[in-house]
């Protein structure tokens, strides 16, 4: 590469990230307006709709159910996607195209009709509504993600790998824990990723198949009935500095629990 | 005795009162029972004020259940998935959708007899014909709304916003925006025609008749429209951001534009305009209908109440003397004068079957032109 | 998961680990003697719970929706018997109203995931090839950031970016480049770039991970045989890429098509797309929903084909490649 080139790269990539990051900025700036409406001109500032958030028992109430929700569904989605994703990968037998299609589906169906079926569905299996029936929707909804991740990393796994494992004795189960997972490791943390914040923002499963307890989006849908105020841009601020120093203290705390276990 | 088992089971298990009275002797607990339970209710945002709430519970020992919803078609699809054992009591409808939750038998029939604070309701409301469907009434009115044409006044003048062929016109070529389904009935009461085509019962060939009249209409007026939108959030949005300078739009959400300072105002042109209400109803094969019943009296007491809901939705409230709590500015902006009220009718859903089965292809239509 | 593999690949090798030990465990070995004993229970111990996953969950719902399809009515009221019926699906056929919607997202999913594809291959190749590794998470997580905010309050954002008194706007105005605002907003030009806010994570991730895996030392090689950059980008990088740009693509391509609250919140009156047709039949009346119902299947179907073609034509190019 020239540096030309690399330098017009740079230039899209900080572009890119200005695209993303105005229109936060701008969401922020909004959560200091006193008005019912977000907009320019801000005639009057105000620290009332940040504190007002804190003072929220519900907001707080919603992000920690819709963070529960997020984590638990997720964990589902990376165990099953992954067991698909290693399933279906190098092996060919009659249906395997079926499987992967099937496998694939439920990413692809519009949230409306995936949503009132899992309604119909929940009732016919005897499911209350509520946390675990959303926790159910959204991990089925996850897999397809995981396993395109997991699959597009697998592919590229040097066979003489697995071999090498094998010829020193370990059996197809132990195998994969100790060198096809560890291998798969970015490919989960990136599909792990998809699913919290597909989990994190859905508002049509978790609105059909909920119970009287609202999620985040849920909650703030019900807001915006009375118009896009401040308030919600307070809000939405929060949940991201919240969320931002979440990411932070798990990749902390796991980085810790991996240097612990490397000295154990 | 299934029912009442599961709902105490639910009570004992969804409250912290479920500790304290399990240790508590047993007749109390037998009296608890009776009196206690829960009530579920779907309704929007502020609509159930937290402080009545609070009061409704400590008195009467009942739990009360909200489920946020924000959206008529939402609700009607989740409540539909539900049936036939249903997990609500009350839920909240719109004028335009009262009719299809009936016809569609999600709702019970409401006895008034059981409501003794029914007479604080304004009869416009409770005792108007669209609220009598099969001899019987459905729901309590507790809000109501217009379709109204909403205007920047530091653009549009008042005369310019006394008829709805201001939103059509050149002047203001692409700084407009409706509901295009809503403008259709209203551009049909504005032509002469029943935009409830309540008249044309019986002969199709004149409905579609003027349906395609109304879809030439609004494919010719496409070139100047902004934007075909949908919500009350978005209208606001486009005002503040002077995307617009004047819009049909529900009474509501330019309310609270206009309580917020923001130089707007509306009016019901002198074409006339419709209106419609919002009721709460009791779900058919409600689990809890009888404490339904106790939330809907005690919900219908006092005026506060209504004045509240005005203030938080920016519709016209229904309860009698409820004005006498809001403010000035409030008052305003949640009342139009009198000459134009004159020209507001209801929306009537009888013929919505053949209404909706020529318009939503209309629609589709406009919307691919 | 991911713990105990840190654990089992940190786990020291002059003494038995974890796994040391389990693979001598009794138990253990009993087990896996029972099960692994064959290749052919192998592949039975392996996919039997996938595929019951697959067909009793992701099953269901697709049975439902076609069944619902099939229906004269839904869901049930006691006023009318329902019945088997293709009249949902000849709706579709019939009228050509619903073809231009139709068409209009195929066309449109298609060069959004084009321009989607253009720009963010130089931010993925710049991530992966020019950060150093210890800051590519860094550089990664900035991307990721907004995606914690919820898809509405970002459109929101976006309208007071791009309204006639949006921020953009403003600035252009104090800057003196226009006089009058340029009205940005319910254009293509908005519905685009709300759109590619959505889809462009979809298109990073699969394309950062097949770039981050390239070997630095091919391009090396390349260049000590004097292959120009662009040749060492069009021989090399790009063929090797091409399957996160076949995964992405398809992503992105399947997302966009099932859209619906930016293309309805940022689009204007003339950029109506499919997924709002079918919205209509679920919330505009009760009955509707077997139309509802059929149009997304129609969809679907459409959908998956376009995208398995595409996928085998991509198959087919990286084939070619690798000979």
């Amino acid at each position: 590469m020239t540096r030309n080139t690399r330098i017009l790269m740079q230039c899209i990539y900080w572009a890119f990230v200005l695209y993303l990051l105005v229109p936060l900025a701008l969401m922020m700036l909004m959560g200091f307006k006193d008005s019912k409406f977000i907009g320019f001109p801000i005639r009057s500032w105000t620290l009332d709709w940040y504190l007002g958030v804190f003072g929220d028992a519900a907001v707080m109430q919603a992000f920690g159910y819709s963070m529960f929700i997020a984590v638990a569904s997720t964990a589902i989605a990376l165990f099953m996607g992954v067991w698909i994703a290693v399933a279906l990968t190098g092996r060919s037998f009659w249906g395997r195209a079926i499987v992967l299609g099937l496998t694939l589906l439920p990413a692809v169906i519009p949230g409306v009709i995936s949503a009132i079926s899992f309604r119909i569905a929940a009732r016919v299996i005897g499911m209350e509504p509520g946390m675990w029936a959303i926790i159910w929707s959204h991990a089925i909804h996850n897999v397809p993600f995981v396993v395109l991740v997991v699959m597009a990393r697998l592919t590229t796994l040097p066979k003489s790998y697995g071999e090498a494992a094998q010829d020193l004795g370990a059996d197809p189960i132990i195998t994969f824990f100790r060198v096809t997972l560890p291998y798969l490791s970015p490919a989960m943390v990136g599909g792990g990723v998809f699913c919290m914040l597909l989990s994190f923002d859905d508002f049509v499963r978790s609105f059909f198949l909920g119970g009287y307890e609202p999620t985040l989006p849920v909650l703030i849908f019900a807001k915006l009935r009375s118009g896009m105020s401040p308030e919600i841009n307070a809000i939405s601020t929060i949940v991201l500095v919240l969320t931002a120093l979440l990411g932070l203290w798990a990749e902390r705390s796991m980085r810790g629990m991996s240097k612990r276990a490397a000295n154990d | 005795m299934t029912k009442l088992l599961m709902n105490r089971r639910r009570f004992l298990h969804g409250t912290a009162l479920g500790a304290a009275a399990l240790a508590s002797p047993a007749y109390l607990r037998h009296g608890m029972a009776q009196t206690g339970g829960e009530v579920n209710i779907w309704t929007y945002n502020n609509f159930v004020p937290e402080d009545f709430k609070a009061q409704f519970e400590a008195e009467t020992g009942i739990k009360v259940n909200i489920r946020l919803v924000d959206d008529q078609g939402k609700q009607f699809n989740l409540l539909a998935a539900e049936q036939p054992n249903p997990t609500v009591d009350i839920l909240t409808v719109a004028g335009h959708r009262y009719l299809q939750f009936i016809d569609s038998d999600l709702l019970a029939p409401m006895d008034t007899g059981r409501l003794s604070n029914w007479g604080n309701i304004n009869p416009v409301f409770s005792e108007s014909d669209w609220g009598t469907i099969n001899g019987e009434k459905w729901g309590a009115p507790i809000l109501s709304g217009a379709e109204v044409l909403a205007y920047n006044t530091e653009v549009v003048s008042e005369e310019e916003a006394l008829t709805w062929d201001t939103l059509f016109s050149d002047k203001y070529s692409q700084q407009n925006a409706y509901i295009l389904q809503d403008m259709m009935s209203v551009m049909m009461l504005a032509k002469g025609y029943d935009g409830n085509m309540v008249e044309y019962l019986g002969n199709e060939a004149e409905a579609a008749r003027i349906m395609t009249e109304m879809r030439d209409f609004f494919i010719a007026q496409k070139p100047k429209v902004r934007k075909y939108y949908d919500g009350g959030a978005e209208v606001q949005q486009m005002f503040v951001n002077q995307d617009i300078v004047l819009a049909h739009a529900w009474n509501g959400p330019i309310a609270t534009l206009i309580t917020d300072g923001f130089p707007v105002a509306m009016t019901i042109p002198k074409e006339g305009s419709y209106g419609f209400v919002y009721t709460l109803n009791i779900a058919k094969g409600a689990p809890n209908a009888d404490n339904a019943y106790l939330f809907l009296n005690a919900l219908l007491s006092s005026p506060e109440i209504g004045a509240n809901l005005s203030r938080s939705s920016g519709f016209i409230s229904t309860f009698k003397d409820a004005d006498k709590h809001l403010s000035e500015i409030e008052r305003k902006a949640t009342s139009f004068p009198e000459e134009q009220l004159a020209g507001l009718q209801f929306f009537r859903a009888e013929a919505n079957e053949m209404k909706y089965g020529l318009m939503d292809p209309a629609v589709e239509q406009i919307k691919a032109a | 998961m991911t713990m105990t593999t840190d654990t089992g690949r940190a786990g020291t090798r002059d003494r038995p680990g974890f796994w040391g030990r389990l693979s001598t465990f009794g138990p253990y070995t009993a087990l896996t003697d029972v099960l692994l004993s064959s290749p052919r229970r192998q592949f039975w111990v392996l996919l039997t719970i996938p595929i019951l996953w697959v067909f009793v969950t992701h099953l269901g719902p697709i049975l439902q929706m076609l069944n619902v399809s099939l229906l004269t009515n839904y869901p049930p009221s006691p006023n009318k018997v329902a019945s088997y019926t293709l009249e949902n699906y000849s709706k579709f056929f019939a009228d050509s109203i619903f073809i231009t919607p139709f068409i209009r997202t195929l066309v449109f999913s298609t060069v959004l995931t084009l321009t989607t594809l253009i720009i963010m291959y130089p931010v993925a190749y710049f991530l992966a090839r020019h950060v150093p590794r210890n800051k590519q998470m860094l550089f990664l997580m900035l991307l990721l950031i907004p995606f914690w905010v919820g898809e509405v309050v970002r459109i929101f954002a976006m309208m007071i970016l791009l309204g006639n008194n949006g921020a953009l706007n403003l600035a252009l105005q104090w800057l003196g480049l226009t006089e009058r605002p340029i009205p940005f907003m319910y254009t293509g030009f908005s519905l685009s770039a709300g759109i590619i806010y959505l889809t462009a994570l979809y298109m990073l991730m699969p394309l950062y991970s097949a770039l981050e895996k390239i070997p630095t030392s091919y391009g090396e090689a390349a260049a000590d045989l004097g292959a120009g950059p662009w040749t060492r980008f069009r021989r090399i990088t790009l063929p090797l890429s091409l399957e996160g740009i076949a995964s992405g693509c398809t992503l992105v391509f399947l997302i966009s098509t099932g859209m619906y609250a930016t293309p309805v919140l940022l689009g204007g009156p003339s950029t109506t797309l499919f997924s709002e047709v079918i919205a209509g039949f679920f919330h505009v009346a009760g009955d509707q929903w077997p139309v509802g119902a059929a149009f997304s299947c129609i969809m679907l179907l459409t959908a998956l084909a376009l995208s398995g073609g595409f996928n085998k034509l991509m198959g087919h190019l990286a084939g070619r490649v690798k000979k």
